[in-house]
């Protein structure tokens, strides 16, 4: 499999460690992986907040990124989704439309990939420890990636699961809007943190980064112990 | 009988719909979806029966069933249980193929004020509705899924009788059983089409009155009866 | 009372709601209880999914059909005896309900719940021609008491607790037993049960008209909708023109979809279906029966992308899923709609310049979407609207603005996004301690407040990627 890795812009300039994990494990069941240095942004930031033409820019800059892509795939459910908008976003434009299917049909989240294209639900990871996993809202709602994480973390060596509570409550990221509402954001992040405080896990695991720095971020600020891990974390642990 | 503005108002929809006026039979489309006739399909009265019987537990009903020949005996305890003095019926053919106008007739040989909802009585019907402890009907058509009493009013039978006593004994022909509401809802479009005109006063009854407005607890008893009692009977 | 409630100032009005210790454990609690009880009603349905689809089906096609049915409406009605009258705005049928109640000489009028007439202001309308007019649904009658609006579209004094009630009951009423909520709601029966008896004119809302036969549903828990209908001489109900079906068969599955999203119930305690005036020889039900069929901004929505915004059955399944709503409360959306639906409707229904912000306040998770009974799009349509508010109606900060085109050249400049991504680190080093930034410059600000921001990492991704593929060469 011919795999172009989608890093997204938050790993790209702030947690790489992620996209190096997602390298390694797409590598390791057996996909040739490049990686398109044009790539930026989804758009999802200038979109969710109603900017559609700043949008299109990046948008625009993404489609001639993966135009040669056989496969795109990205460890996040959130971006991943904003990339199967585009389509609709250029419905009717003889310049890009048939670009925006195309990249729209051939771009995956992590683990939708391994479950759903590659049919793999061990990666022969080893991970020991209590862990809990927050199912963010864009993976599951919009992307509709579901089991495929489960799937795979019910396969990992020494790993205790502990569900949370209410699990499929939102965290409060919702990109801008932590920043654009913080009274409102603070409330639900502050919610979600005691759900993950409440299960007694070392480990809150998550398929995007964004959720996972909002929380996180929060668990520090209120000096929770609990550490923070993306889900390629686990994946990508052999010891 | 007259309809005000009508031309002006629907004009203005089909203008921001960007077409003219609909006015020819439009046809409802065959539903991709009909997932309501697949309920509770198949099964029998006896079935229907002990769905209901579940189903009473969850609504606050007091379930209860009997053979025909001792519906009025079970009648007569109900009321009691009640501490009926002063009950009010529906004027209904099926009290006398049931012989309840036997039981009426000796309860108020006992001091038990039992009235019949006459048309010729007019307005003191309601009063004597307000006034009662127990309101008894038939159930004309019974929804076993949601425990559901159909009432198809008319002017023997008013909508005071089930809603303003205290407590509601509906009397449930087994033969009124169907699965849901899907089945009486076809019954009367299929009545409606063939030109037969509904009633007036249509009523589904689930139980007792509730509410969960204070502080979300729940209160059986509001504004409509406190209390119900449902007795299943076989036919006649 | 009108759509607007509450003071002017949305974040006012979301701190508020914020710190209202009660009112958030009260909505945390019963949207568990409404969240559960749909949940648990769809599952023992079994293919709740078609349910969802069917919904969507039926409400699409009456919709798109909205001037036939509701013409087939107004004729049956007519032919039962019943007057029909059309309202484009608020005052045309708060006008006409007005001359109604005159005309039968009308003294007190009781209520059965309906938002329509909130958002009509009808109550003022009223009682501007002195006219007495009692709420009878019981949370909105301690509400009226309390001369608060509703918070909930369902449940709508779902803020106030059994203390409060008690008290609102003994100031206004003269109560003098316990706060005990059965003990309460006798008293409401006792009151209620006077007011229902000796008023002359009943008011009710529709949940759904009958368009073959001229029929209006509705349904109730209480029975107060059933005794508004069957005991004054004089009916009144007043209807948004969206909410009709075609045939009984689509009614009853409309109305199977409320119960079990609404409350998580098979079927509520009482579904009416009135027809008409009384037949000869009834004596309960009215003898003067007026439709007032209500537009007050829903034709706007017509033929616009926000079309299905009219599908919406005013289950709230939306708001009890809603997050945000949980922790700010009803009356933070300063509308008598609230949550998703609300923010998607009130700005169609009332314009953008008092509710510009209501768009804004989700994260688009989404759950409304899942939980709509009838597939409503609903963050679909906070998109849209932001849109609108942002680039077509340029009512977004300047700031944001100018944030936005930088944005849009960032992430369409290549060389430009890799600088950036590579001087991260270096140019958040000052605020970072611990790999960790605590108290942010500029945009970092907002989100530093709650939580802390992590570092950029020291290894940037593509020199890695860069060198190790050196590396294997």
């Amino acid at each position: 499999m011919n795999v172009s890795l989608f890093i997204t812009c938050l790993c790209d300039t702030i947690t790489s460690h992620v996209g190096k994990n997602t390298v390694e494990i797409l590598e390791r069941v057996g996909c040739h992986v490049d990686f398109p240095e044009l790539q930026t942004c989804c758009g999802q930031p200038a979109y969710n907040s109603g900017y559609l033409k700043e949008s299109k820019e990046a948008m625009k800059q993404m489609l001639r990124a993966f135009r040669d892509s056989e496969y795109v795939v990205g460890p996040s459910g959130s971006c991943v989704a904003m990339l199967r908008e585009y389509p609709k976003v250029f419905a009717g434009d003889p310049e890009w439309e048939e670009a925006a299917k195309d990249l729209a049909s051939k771009s995956y989240e992590l683990t939708q990939f391994l479950v759903d294209v590659m049919g793999i639900t061990d990666v022969g990871s080893t991970f020991k420890g209590k862990v809990t996993y927050h199912p963010s809202c864009h993976m599951t709602r919009l992307l509709g990636v579901k089991d495929a994480p489960m799937a795979l973390l019910s396969n990992v060596a020494g790993l205790e699961f502990v569900p949370l509570p209410l699990a499929e409550d939102c965290c409060g990221f919702g990109g801008t809007f932590a920043v654009k509402s913080p009274v409102i954001s603070k409330q639900m992040v502050t919610e979600k943190s005691a759900h993950v405080i409440e299960t007694g896990a070392e480990y809150l695991i998550g398929g995007d980064m964004g959720c996972l720095m909002n929380i996180g971020g929060r668990l520090r600020r209120e000096g929770q112990p609990v550490k923070v891990l993306h889900i390629t974390d686990v994946l990508n642990c052999q010891d | 009988m007259a309809i005000y503005q009508r031309e002006s108002f629907l004009n203005r929809l089909a203008d921001r719909m960007g077409r003219a006026r609909r006015t020819e039979a439009v046809e409802r489309p065959k539903w991709n979806h009909q997932p309501q006739h697949r309920v509770l399909s198949g099964l029998s009265q006896d079935d229907l029966v002990e769905v209901l019987e579940k189903q009473c537990a969850v609504i606050h009903t007091v379930f209860r069933q009997t053979s025909s020949s001792s519906l009025a005996d079970v009648l007569k305890e109900v009321i009691a249980s009640y501490g009926g003095k002063q009950l009010i019926t529906a004027k209904d053919a099926r009290n006398e193929t049931f012989g309840l106008d036997q039981l009426y007739h000796q309860l108020r040989a006992d001091g038990v004020e039992t009235h019949v909802w006459e048309a010729e009585k007019g307005k003191e019907n309601q009063v004597i509705a307000e006034r009662a402890d127990i309101g008894i009907t038939f159930s004309d058509m019974t929804l076993a899924e949601s425990g559901t009493v159909v009432l198809f009013h008319d002017k023997n039978h008013g909508r005071s009788i089930s809603l303003l006593p205290q407590n509601y004994i509906a009397i449930i022909p087994k033969s009124t059983l169907v699965p849901r509401y899907t089945q009486m809802a076809e019954k009367v479009h299929r009545q409606i089409e063939s030109g037969q005109a509904v009633g007036s006063y249509v009523s589904l009854i689930t139980g007792p009155s509730n509410s969960a407005d204070i502080e979300m607890k729940l209160i059986v008893g509001v504004h409509g009866p406190v209390h119900a009692t449902y007795i299943v009977v076989e036919d006649r | 009372m009108g759509i607007k409630i509450g003071s002017p100032s949305f974040k006012e009005r979301v701190q508020e709601g914020v710190e209202n210790e009660f009112m958030r454990s009260a909505v945390s609690s019963a949207q568990g209880r409404f969240r559960n009880g749909r949940l648990n009603a769809a599952e023992e349905l079994g293919n709740w999914e078609e349910w969802r689809s069917l919904g969507e089906e039926i409400r699409s096609h009456t919709l798109e059909n909205l001037d036939y049915y509701l013409e087939q409406l107004s004729e049956q009605v007519a032919k039962r005896g019943g007057h029909v009258f059309f309202a484009e705005t608020a005052e045309d049928a708060n006008r006409y309900i007005q001359e109604v109640v005159k005309k039968r000489d009308g003294k007190k009028v009781v209520k059965s719940k309906s938002m329509v007439t909130e958002e009509i202001s009808l109550n003022e309308a009223l009682e501007e021609v002195g006219v007495e007019v009692v709420e009878t649904d019981l949370g909105e009658w301690i509400l009226q008491l309390d001369e608060e609006p509703p918070s909930h579209i369902v449940a709508p004094a779902v803020h106030m607790n059994k203390e409060q009630i008690r008290d609102t009951f003994s100031e206004k009423k003269g109560y003098g037993a316990s706060s005990q909520p059965e003990e309460l709601a006798l008293f409401a029966r006792e009151q209620l049960r006077q007011e229902f008896l000796t008023a002359d004119i009943g008011i009710t809302g529709c949940n759904f008209a009958v368009a073959e036969s001229g029929t209006v549903t509705l349904v109730t828990n209480e029975g107060n909708a059933e005794m508004v209908t069957a005991l004054p001489d004089t009916l009144i109900t007043v209807m948004g023109m969206e909410r009709l079906v075609p045939t009984w068969e689509e009614m009853e599955v409309l109305v199977s979809l409320l119960t079990r999203a609404a409350v998580g119930q098979k079927l509520t305690s009482y579904i009416t279906s009135i027809t008409g005036t009384r037949l000869d020889g009834e004596v309960d039900g009215p003898e003067a029966f007026h439709l007032v069929i209500v537009d007050n901004g829903r034709s706007k929505i017509l033929g616009t992308e926000f079309q299905s915004a009219l599908h919406c059955i005013r289950c709230a399944a939306c708001i009890n899923v809603c997050p945000v709503y949980r922790h700010v409360g009803g009356h933070a959306y300063g509308s008598i709609y609230p949550g998703p639906i609300g923010a998607v409707l009130t700005p169609l229904l009332d314009g953008y310049e008092d509710h510009q912000e209501l768009p804004y306040a989700s994260t688009l998770c989404a759950a409304c979407t899942d939980a709509c009974p009838v597939k409503i799009p609903l963050h679909e349509h906070l998109i849209r609207h932001r849109q609108i508010i942002a680039e077509e109606q340029e009512r977004g900060p300047k700031t944001e603005k100018w944030m936005m085109k930088g944005y849009a050249k960032w992430a369409s400049t290549p060389a430009a996004y890799k600088m950036s991504s590579k001087m991260a680190r270096t140019a958040l080093k000052p605020w970072t301690r611990d790999e960790y930034i605590s108290n942010g410059p500029g945009p970092l600000k907002g989100w530093t407040e709650v939580r802390d921001f992590p570092a950029p990492e020291k290894e940037n991704f593509r020199s890695w990627f860069k060198n190790r593929k050196k590396g294997d060469e």
